[in-house]
């Protein structure tokens, strides 16, 4: 955990905005989690780290409209785990989802959505389309839909947190995933 | 068929969304019932999940390019 100051320096250096530093720490921790077995043991973490993102955000950039593909679905799915792991501890349950000042919260959360994930996330949450309804409604594979929404619903949860916890609804975050579920960084 | 954490947390949203097989369906839900780890994640995503359909009416539509272009697929 101590990486994170300098991942996120690194981040910002990489993407050269707040907004997407976060997104892209986020995907380097997740696909951290996935790949943990590759990391090998008294080699530096935080470069293991930097490599990830580094990578992550070349693809970002060189693939720049191609579609997120099916893999990146469960990546979402693991990070949208890590933004759990974030409060588990203070609202296991998600009560704090049930305050009525979060209505507001999510209203502009879903404004500063990126237009692609706020609409699959409106086709398959509000209005009850099948994932395979809103791949033939928006002409899209039903993989990317599956990502589209998983990371929409991600950054709608990260955010809403992250609003709770400066509103005093909920406890800051004392840490970000398992203990056990990353390699140590010192 | 053994389930595992991380393949239920993987495909929690499926779960909640209705679009695993009957048999996934099954697993999946067999594995919640018997796992204390599982399960909290289970009722987080689904309060969050109650909450976007709860605040339904007051969420901003689609932009007017997008329902331009939903209305070009429907009517081209």
């Amino acid at each position: 955990m101590a990486a994170i100051p300098a991942l996120h320096r690194f981040a910002l250096f990489l993407a050269h905005d707040a907004h997407r530093a976060d997104d892209l720490m986020q995907e380097t921790f997740a696909r951290a989690l996935v790949h943990r077995a590759q990391f090998v043991d008294g080699t530096d973490c935080r470069a293991w780290l930097f490599k990830i993102a580094h990578n992550l955000h070349r693809r970002t950039e060189s693939r720049a409209s191609r579609e997120l593909q099916q893999d990146d679905a469960t990546l979402e799915a693991l990070a949208a785990a890590g933004v759990y792991a974030g409060i588990q501890d203070t609202d296991p349950a998600g009560a704090v989802f049930e305050h009525p000042d979060l209505g507001e919260a999510l209203e502009r959360a879903m404004i500063r959505l990126p237009e692609e994930y706020r609409t699959t996330v409106v086709l398959v949450d509000l209005e009850d389309q099948s994932y395979a309804q809103a791949a033939e409604i928006l002409g899209l594979p039903v993989g990317t839909v599956r990502s589209r929404l998983f990371r929409g619903r991600r950054l709608l949860q990260a955010e809403l947190v992250a609003y709770a916890q400066d509103a005093g609804l909920l406890r800051p975050a004392g840490r970000i995933a398992h203990d056990d579920d990353m390699p140590a960084c010192d | 068929m053994m389930t595992t954490c991380q393949h239920v947390i993987e495909h929690l949203w499926d779960y909640l969304d209705g679009e695993l097989s009957g048999e996934q369906t099954e697993a999946i839900a067999a594995h919640l019932a018997e796992c204390g780890r599982c399960y909290p994640q289970y009722r987080f995503q689904f309060a969050f999940l109650q909450l976007l359909v709860r605040h339904r009416p007051r969420i901003p539509p689609p932009s007017r390019a997008m329902v331009d272009r939903l209305r070009r697929m429907i009517k081209p």
